[in-house]
């Protein structure tokens, strides 16, 4: 059946876990957009045929109308399910930048497309920009406060790192009681564990 | 919290009124707002340049204490006090942009949207479309027939936008009066609406959306 | 076309009708049972809701009740509603009931939804704050896709709620991370 398809890249995309990338799957999109190069030829091919019977485009209502009328709503469904694939995706890769920061991991870089990696790095550009020109860092204080300091595990070799002046170094399984606001984005990135009693 | 619970005439009545006044209290009324309204409000910038001003004061004090000396638990309840009001202005920014980032089509298409915005969302929202433009005609538009390549028409024969997320005004609220609201209609019904204050709720967005915008009527 | 992006609305737009062709149409590949290229007037067709429904708006075809709305699901529905599989008839049965209404002529699918929604969504919260997880999933395959979505909905703001009062910690590695090491809860 026609659209399906595409279809079945959207049905791909939102049976994901939610917030989740699925890889980018251009094989079926390339499947896609050949069908809609193939619908076009065949419209055009039915409109042509309209024309050499000497008939008015516009107004003519014969079986050669209706088979290209079908065409063309092909094309239109392949074209929204195209457009809300990126647009939906594009939608998850500028969650990321809150989620995980500018750099993206390895892991997630994967599963995106030579054009959603361009993406990402100039929307991480733009929202830099942004808050540079605001002179405000948007990017932590994500959960409401209730301590300024917390006290955190690390999990990973981070090393050494300058935070107020003080240089600290964060060795594996180290203990630290940190300001909020500078472990926060340690533990978004699974750098850091925060510890409760 | 004082301000939550239900108003007695007298002294906590004015108790009250000062305290709902203070920019903090202010503040944390437009957070409550955009966080609630499914489309983007009016920035206050007036408020916003307070804040900033009163965040750098009391960051100034917090270093000032603790250089000298002052007990700990002083210093340590005015920096708490510094933390939620820069949450509460960083999420307040934060949402904004996400409905940005969002809605970003509607909004550069429309210029009474636009006009809500602060200079620099402006800028930002003007990048955020030209991004996403790119991005969409990059991936897949120019990899169709010609007159499917509209970013706003679905084909050369779509009489308007037809491609264009709009938010969804439709949607219920939770919200609260400031005050009395004699009988008033539902914008698009018939039905008319008596609000006290400090009754809650439960309306279509759209139906009040002209209140909340000139501050009469606060989501929760 | 607000809801152009929405891949739910483009999901339900996929749910299959079956129609019946008032006018002929050549050039296409839709009519499976068809030995050459052409659709001829009367043929019975099962096509696509997106693709009925606008050729239903230029008069090309007329639409029939689809299966999920005939009149021995009503009954179904009627007799039970709670314990009726919605999910494997249309994953979303009340998005779609919604568009196929105004255009099939059946005047009950309307109170139909609405009396089925009233007693399924009750049972959706009652399980979504009491079950526990293995009993619920059993329940779970039953509901449609909006079902589903209040259903966690209402139990991811039980477990805030509970994580509120309980304190614990309250920065989480982002979970688009996956999840290399185990748990330490």
């Amino acid at each position: 059946m026609y659209g399906r398809k595409a279809f079945q890249l959207v049905k791909e995309l939102a049976s994901g876990e939610k917030g989740q990338l699925t890889p980018y799957n251009s094989d079926l999109f390339d499947q896609v957009t050949a069908e809609c190069s193939q619908h076009h030829l065949e419209l055009q091919s039915l409109i042509r045929k309209i024309q050499e019977e000497g008939l008015d485009v516009q107004t003519t209502r014969n079986s050669e109308h209706y088979g290209s009328l079908i065409h063309h709503l092909s094309l239109v469904r392949n074209k929204r399910c195209l457009m809300a694939y990126v647009y939906n995706r594009a939608e998850i890769i500028r969650s990321l930048i809150w989620k995980v920061g500018p750099v993206l991991p390895q892991e997630i870089q994967e599963r995106l497309s030579h054009t959603e990696e361009e993406y990402f790095k100039r929307h991480s550009a733009a929202l830099q920009s942004y808050m540079s020109r605001l002179d405000l860092d948007l990017t932590v204080d994500m959960v409401p406060p209730k301590d300024p300091y917390i006290q955190v595990r690390v999990l990973d070799d981070i090393g050494v790192v300058l935070s107020d002046d003080k240089t600290t170094n964060f060795a594996r399984h180290s203990m630290h009681f940190l300001k909020r606001t500078d472990a926060e984005q340690f533990i978004s990135r699974g750098l850091m564990e925060e510890l409760t009693d | 919290m004082t301000s939550e619970s239900a108003s007695t005439p007298g002294i906590d009545g004015d108790y009250e009124a000062l305290i709902s006044t203070t920019d903090v209290e202010l503040l944390k009324r437009a957070w409550r707002n955009e966080k609630a309204a499914p489309e983007i409000l009016h920035f206050e910038s007036a408020l916003i340049q307070r804040i900033r001003g009163q965040i750098q004061l009391m960051e100034e004090t917090v270093e000032e204490f603790s250089g000298s000396g002052i007990d700990p638990l002083s210093v340590s309840l005015y920096q708490m006090d510094l933390d939620r009001t820069q949450y509460l202005l960083r999420s307040y920014l934060r949402i904004r942009l996400q409905k940005i980032e969002k809605y970003t089509f509607h909004i550069s298409n429309n210029s009474e949207v636009q006009s809500r915005l602060s200079g620099q969302e402006k800028g930002f929202a003007r990048r955020c479309n030209e991004d996403l433009e790119r991005h969409l005609e990059e991936s897949v538009l120019s990899k169709l027939p010609d007159n499917y390549r509209d970013i706003l028409k679905q084909s050369l024969i779509s009489e308007e936008n037809d491609m264009v997320p709009e938010p969804h005004l439709d949607t219920f609220v939770v919200c609260k009066s400031r005050r009395f609201l004699g009988p008033f209609q539902l914008d698009g019904s018939d039905e008319l609406l008596e609000m006290k204050p400090d009754d809650l709720c439960i309306i279509h967005y759209k139906s009040i959306r002209e209140r909340v915008q000139e501050g009469e009527i606060d989501l929760v | 076309m607000a809801k152009f992006y929405d891949m739910d609305d483009i999901i339900t737009d996929e749910e299959v009708v079956s129609v019946v062709f008032e006018k002929a149409a050549c050039g296409v590949g839709i009519d499976p049972s068809s030995e050459t290229d052409s659709v001829e007037v009367g043929s019975k067709v099962e096509l696509p809701f997106w693709l009925a429904h606008e050729l239903q708006l230029r008069q090309a075809v007329s639409m029939n009740v689809p299966t999920c709305f005939n009149q021995k699901t009503r009954l179904e529905i009627q007799a039970d509603s709670a314990c009726v599989d919605l999910r494997s008839r249309c994953p979303f049965f009340y998005e779609f009931g919604c568009k196929i209404a105004p255009l099939v002529g059946v005047r009950t699918i309307g109170p139909l939804l609405l009396s089925a929604f009233k007693s399924r969504y009750k049972e959706v919260l009652t399980k979504a704050h009491t079950a526990a997880f293995p009993a619920a999933s059993k329940h779970l395959t039953i509901l449609t896709k909006e079902e589903t979505n209040l259903y966690e909905a209402a139990q991811s703001s039980m477990t805030a709620f509970k994580r509120w009062r309980m304190g614990g910690p309250r920065f989480q590695r982002a979970s688009v991370l996956g999840r290399k090491r185990k748990s330490t809860d």
